[in-house]
């Protein structure tokens, strides 16, 4: 096969198949991510602090739940 | 058009969103377990102990979330609240497949006893971990 017959087939397979639109994005969605990552959290508050308290006595005083609760994560 | 698309499908999201934490927390208790049955500290049979946390919590915890994506409930009531209702539901069925699987080391009064530390434990863990997860998944 020599150079023009190459040429010949590279033009027909370039007429037959249409190019591929770029279907990439347009933007980039990283920082939108990282925007909503950085929002302000809930306020962590005497309540949530109580239950923590509450939690890691429960468990201090009564070791055997602790299986129990792994049991439910 | 991609960030519309990224925003559909928001039930897929929100049981995503749901599973996570429960599915990260699994690997924990994985390795403990492993640890444990190497240093031959666990008797043996307890593996069958796994299949609840494995199979049946992290589904219920993106189910739990896809109702309150699904029901619009935050207006209503808070994500941590909601989650700590979780229990109610989460441990009578740990209990019965406890039974059902001979497990003797959780009974029905175990579970009355572990209930109020669970639902308080949930409480912090869908404040914090799945209110976060839903936030960046935009299910507001």
């Amino acid at each position: 096969m020599n150079d023009e017959e190459l040429s010949f087939i590279r033009r027909q397979v370039k007429a037959a198949m249409p190019a591929f639109e770029d279907s990439g994005l347009r933007t980039d969605l990283w920082p939108r991510m990282l925007r909503r990552m950085e929002e302000p959290s809930p306020i962590f508050g005497w309540f949530e602090s109580a239950l923590v308290a509450l939690i890691v006595m429960s468990f201090l005083s009564f070791p055997k739940l602790i299986p129990l609760m792994l049991y439910h994560l | 058009m991609i960030v519309r698309a990224m925003r559909g499908h928001p039930y897929i999201r929100a049981y995503m969103a749901g599973v996570l934490l429960p599915s990260w927390f699994l690997l924990v208790v994985l390795g403990g377990f492993l640890i444990g049955h190497l240093t031959q500290r666990i008797p043996a049979g307890l593996e069958r102990a796994l299949i609840f946390p494995m199979a049946v919590v992290p589904n219920l915890w993106g189910l739990w979330n896809l109702l309150y994506v699904s029901l619009g409930l935050k207006e209503r009531i808070s994500i941590g609240a909601f989650g700590a209702v979780l229990p109610v539901v989460l441990v009578p069925a740990g209990v019965g497949l406890a039974a059902a699987l001979g497990l003797r080391f959780y009974t029905a009064g175990h579970a009355l006893v572990a209930l109020p530390a669970i639902m308080a434990v949930y409480y912090l863990a869908w404040k914090y971990g799945v209110g976060f997860f839903n936030r960046v998944l935009e299910l507001r």
